[in-house]
């Protein structure tokens, strides 16, 4: 904010160079990393693995079969961090694992990993919430100091702003998260959830031509998603449908797939965009950074940038390697509490699939 | 002065050009422009006299200029359907004796909706919190604000003082004018203490900003009306959460026998929503 006089971190600049390892796996995304916080106040990446559970089109991913995915990996994933790093397991300072929130089979098995890890090599653990994670790799990727954040992933779609020593949550959905609105079409539609559903659609997207009319739902902060994902389906069942895309020549009023990826991406991130516009203004605040897996779409970094244009402001985004859950930003995350001198004793090392964003002492910040 | 010209630029338009911007929200622009006496020549009755100081028919123009981000025709239905639909929640309010302030012009098409202008303090800036600079919130994003300038004759004091109203009172001036709205079946949709205002002189409390407003006679809808506002005040005005306690019981008094199903649903509502914990 201009004008104002920034306080000292409470982060003490490190005498010996840290190194964290961090395990990742909330959703169908198996994630491992390890970072540096080198003695200088830099913040190096040393590696960033991850291996995705992908499931037929049509299917979503099931608990159970993300937690089997994720115990058969788990080894290699790990294994291949550590050595793309070239660190051997003993130079670790801290394990971090993500404690919440996030499906409940497939957090248990990663945290199984991590506490065994923590025992073998006899190192402390590290619980860190997600969207803190997400957040934090968020700021050191792209430097923003002190934005109004939007997290949208398929969990998740939050607008959170930071105020002393927590993110407070501005907004957010009312019902189901912005990533599951567009996962669950493309299951409708059957579009390839290869690499991601979210990608395929905005490919597809990028064809559509017309805009059908959708419920537009912001209320105050906070959206409302589930009744578009109902009236876009009902679109599918529409006389005018074409599931296969082809425009004949002779009628002109059809509906092709395209066009509803298009208005199903036009509609919901314009109410998301409307939303964080409208905590930028309340805050005051000029720079605003997208997190989560659906931060990685372009259009609506581009819709958010054309906003921030407006406001004389800012956008920050990360690509996919840092957007998509890893396992790096839970190192970061974990990390900067470790060096606050948190730690997760092993008693407590258990993970939730509720921990809200703001119920996180974010004492590394000043 | 020459008659306003029909063809290329509409009369809103040449309105809003001489007019003063007086601050820019999220949503709209907010313009100060002053109403001619019906008599004039351009048949409107509406122009700007930039030069005439405080006469008595200033109204506030709010336009919802086009969003670039958005899709332009998506852009184009719901300006034009929030300009009326604010439009609308206003004469609502007005027949059914709710304090909002008076319309003066409506042009769905550009995007324009003219009201009365009210000399008075948002309410925000009249409780502990909303006002300080160097807490979050700051005030630069008030849309509607039109009290910018009045900020320099109070100072440090108690804002309230020289309004001469007990923080009790405006409390209970909040609740009863909230349940008058709900009783009208109007939902606010974005209640926050920004968007009332005190008027000077008067003492009379209202409400401003109807563009998220909607008409719904569903005690769902308006548990969620009061549910925002809580959230507003814990959010805005941290140490006040005993304040809206009395604006409760000040709209409980009002609304009456429904009372008893609305506090039931707020509970309800309370455990979902904002606060309900995420899953993922």
């Amino acid at each position: 904010m201009p004008g104002r006089h920034r306080k000292p971190s409470p982060l003490k600049a490190p005498e010996t160079a840290y190194l964290a390892l961090g395990l990742e796996g909330s959703a169908n995304k198996l994630g491992a990393g390890v970072i540096k916080h080198d003695t200088d106040g830099s913040t190096s990446v040393l590696s960033n693995i991850r291996h995705t559970y992908i499931t037929p089109p049509g299917e979503g991913f099931l608990p159970r079969d993300t937690a089997q995915h994720h115990r058969d990996w788990a080894l290699t994933v790990v294994q291949d961090a550590i050595n793309k790093a070239a660190v051997s397991m003993n130079d670790l300072d801290c394990i971090c694992y993500t404690k919440g929130p996030g499906m409940g089979a497939p957090l248990q098995s990663v945290a199984l990993v991590a506490r065994t890890l923590a025992l073998l090599f006899n190192k402390p653990l590290v619980g860190v919430n997600h969207c803190v994670g997400h957040i934090e790799m968020g700021r050191e990727i792209t430097g923003a100091q002190n934005p109004v954040v939007l997290y949208v992933s398929g969990g998740n779609t939050q607008v959170i702003a930071y105020s002393r020593q927590c993110y407070r949550i501005f907004g957010e959905t009312l019902d189901i998260a912005v990533g599951n609105c567009l996962d669950r079409f493309a299951r409708v539609i059957n579009i390839s959830n290869d690499p991601s559903p979210g990608y395929n659609i905005e490919q597809k997207a990028k064809k559509g031509k017309r805009l059908v009319p959708l419920p537009y739902t912001t209320k105050g902060m906070d959206v409302s998603l589930s009744g578009i994902l109902t009236s876009i389906e009902a679109y599918t069942v529409d006389a005018r449908y074409r599931p296969r895309g082809d425009y004949d020549i002779d009628s002109g009023d059809i509906i092709t797939p395209a066009d509803l990826c298009f208005s199903l991406q036009e509609t919901v991130f314009a109410m998301l965009v409307e939303i964080t516009e409208r905590a930028m203004a309340h805050i005051g605040s000029k720079e605003v950074l997208i997190v989560g897996g659906v931060g990685c779409n372009e259009r609506l970094q581009e819709m958010m940038g054309l906003m921030a244009q407006e406001r004389d402001g800012q956008v920050f985004a990360t690509d996919e390697r840092f957007c998509i859950d890893n396992g790096i930003m839970i190192a970061q995350a974990g990390l900067l509490s470790y060096r606050m001198g948190h730690i997760t004793p092993l008693p407590d090392s258990t993970c939730t699939q509720r921990f809200r964003t703001d119920e996180v002492h974010v004492a590394w910040r000043p | 002065m020459e008659p306003l010209s029909s063809t290329s630029v509409s009369s809103t338009r040449e309105l809003l050009k001489r007019s003063i911007l007086i601050s820019q929200g999220a949503e709209a622009a907010i313009y100060k422009a002053y109403l001619e006496n019906p008599s004039s020549r351009d048949g409107f009755g509406v122009f700007a006299k930039t030069n005439e100081r405080e006469c008595d028919d200033s109204v506030l123009l709010k336009y919802r200029f086009q969003k670039q981000y958005r899709h332009p025709s998506l852009d184009g239905s719901l300006t034009r359907a929030r300009i009326a639909g604010e439009a609308r929640a206003l004469m609502r309010c007005l027949r059914s004796g709710v304090k909002v302030p008076g319309i003066r012009m409506v042009d769905a098409a550009e995007g324009v909706l003219g009201i009365e202008w009210i000399d008075g303090m948002s309410v925000r800036k009249l409780l502990p919190g909303g006002s300080e600079p160097e807490d979050d919130e700051v005030n630069e994003g008030d849309e509607f604000d039109s009290s910018n300038d009045d900020q320099e004759d109070v100072g440090t004091e108690d804002p309230l003082a020289a309004y001469g109203v007990s923080r009790d009172h405006l409390m209970d001036l909040i609740g009863t004018e909230i349940a008058k709205m709900h009783l009208a079946d109007i939902i606010h949709g974005d209640l926050t203490t920004s968007n009332m205002m005190l008027r000077r002189n008067t003492n009379d409390l209202l409400l401003i900003d109807f563009g998220l407003s909607y008409h719904s006679s569903l005690v769902e809808d308006k548990a969620v009306d009061l549910y925002v506002l809580e959230r507003a005040f814990s959010s805005t005005h941290p140490e006040s959460e005993p304040l809206f306690a009395s604006v409760l019981s000040a709209y409980e008094k009002r609304v009456g026998k429904q009372w008893i199903s609305l506090k039931k649903r707020l509970d309800d509502v309370r455990l979902r929503g904002r606060k309900r914990s995420m899953v993922g």
